[in-house]
């Protein structure tokens, strides 16, 4: 739909889509999001390797920002979460998969890089699986197989014969859904701020340099100074979307480990 | 008092995934909804899938509302 006495894009601006999702292989099959996975399990590695390497009762700056790092997730997600008794457990994994989400996502920003790896589902649900099967196997291993599967079907607050509807739908919702919607709200947020970024920069350089309408150029301006204000607004949610899947995985723990409801 | 004693105990919050909501209504339109469209296609009615759409959301918000009068 075009408007009289506007002009149309006639010469083709194409608007940045899900295919824009699609990298090639950089070799053998092998794509950068691939990369930027192992790139960013290497550096988190190497950052706590090298803060934790000198262990000094005093701590120098490094060491200092390694410990702030490490406790923000052991005291602020893990012990409040889980509870003293048994977090000290889940504290590694807790620590590196918030540490190793947070760097992925940055990577939407950083230079050069530029491409939010968990922009792509399967990643996503690749991690959302580990923490699928951390959960069910500490419930499992606390309650039993039967005893487990009880705990995850019978809500509490709810008695009587509506019960025998409810125990199927608890169940898939505790076991189906969760590591559905777990996925997804990593996969929507990341690929949804790299879409508005691309659109607002694509959008911008094109109103700028390739329309012919003097009017334009000052909105392309407007949208290029629009990217920065939603780059900022994409840091945020970069490292929303990290503590959220952390905390949630705390959660799903916290719930399997929990005596009763 | 210059040496801190041990943290308290902490217990694990209560804290509820608020997307749980989410999963119950899904879980229960879906769940519900499937059964509904089975029994219509084996009896050949047509009023069980969207019966059974509803029921299910009903079912699912109920049991959002019942777990959290229980906190």
């Amino acid at each position: 739909m075009t408007i009289v006495g506007l002009a149309p894009f006639e010469d083709g601006f194409t608007p940045p889509g899900p295919g824009d999702f699609e990298l090639p292989a950089v070799f053998a099959g092998v794509t950068k999001p691939m990369l930027q996975l192992v790139l960013a399990a290497l550096l988190v590695v190497i950052f706590f390797w090298v803060v934790s390497r000198r262990g000094a009762m005093v701590p120098g700056k490094l060491q200092f920002a390694g410990e702030q790092a490490y406790t923000f997730v052991r005291n602020g997600i893990a012990r409040d979460i889980i509870g003293s008794r048994d977090f000290m457990t889940f504290v590694p994994y807790l620590v590196a998969l918030f540490f190793f989400i947070l760097v992925n996502n940055l990577f939407g920003l950083v230079p050069l890089i530029q491409f939010p790896s968990f922009s792509r589902a399967s990643f996503a649900y690749g991690l959302a699986a580990l923490t699928w099967l951390l959960y069910n196997a500490v419930g499992i291993w606390r309650h039993g197989p039967l005893g487990y599967l009880k705990h995850q079907s019978v809500p509490g607050g709810v008695s009587g014969p509506i019960l025998a509807l409810i125990v199927p739908l608890e169940l898939i919702s505790n076991i189906l859904v969760r590591p559905f919607t777990l996925a997804l709200r990593l996969f929507a947020n990341m690929f949804a701020g790299h879409l508005l970024l691309i659109l607002f920069t694509l959008g911008g350089e094109y109103l700028l340099l390739h329309s012919d309408v003097a009017f334009y150029k000052p909105i392309g301006v407007i949208a290029l100074l629009l990217a920065i204000a939603i780059s900022f607004l994409e840091l945020l949610v970069q490292f929303l979307q990290a503590y959220v899947f952390t905390l949630l995985t705390a959660m799903y723990v916290s719930g399997a480990l929990a005596e009763e409801h | 008092m210059s040496q801190p004693g041990p943290p308290p105990e902490t217990s694990p919050s209560r804290s509820l995934d608020p997307w749980v909501a989410f999963g119950r209504l899904v879980a229960g339109v879906g769940l519900y909804g499937a059964g509904g469209w089975f029994l219509d296609r084996v009896l050949g009615t047509s009023f069980l899938l969207p019966l059974g759409i509803v029921g299910g959301a009903a079912l699912g918000l109920y049991l959002v509302y019942a777990s959290l009068r229980e906190r």
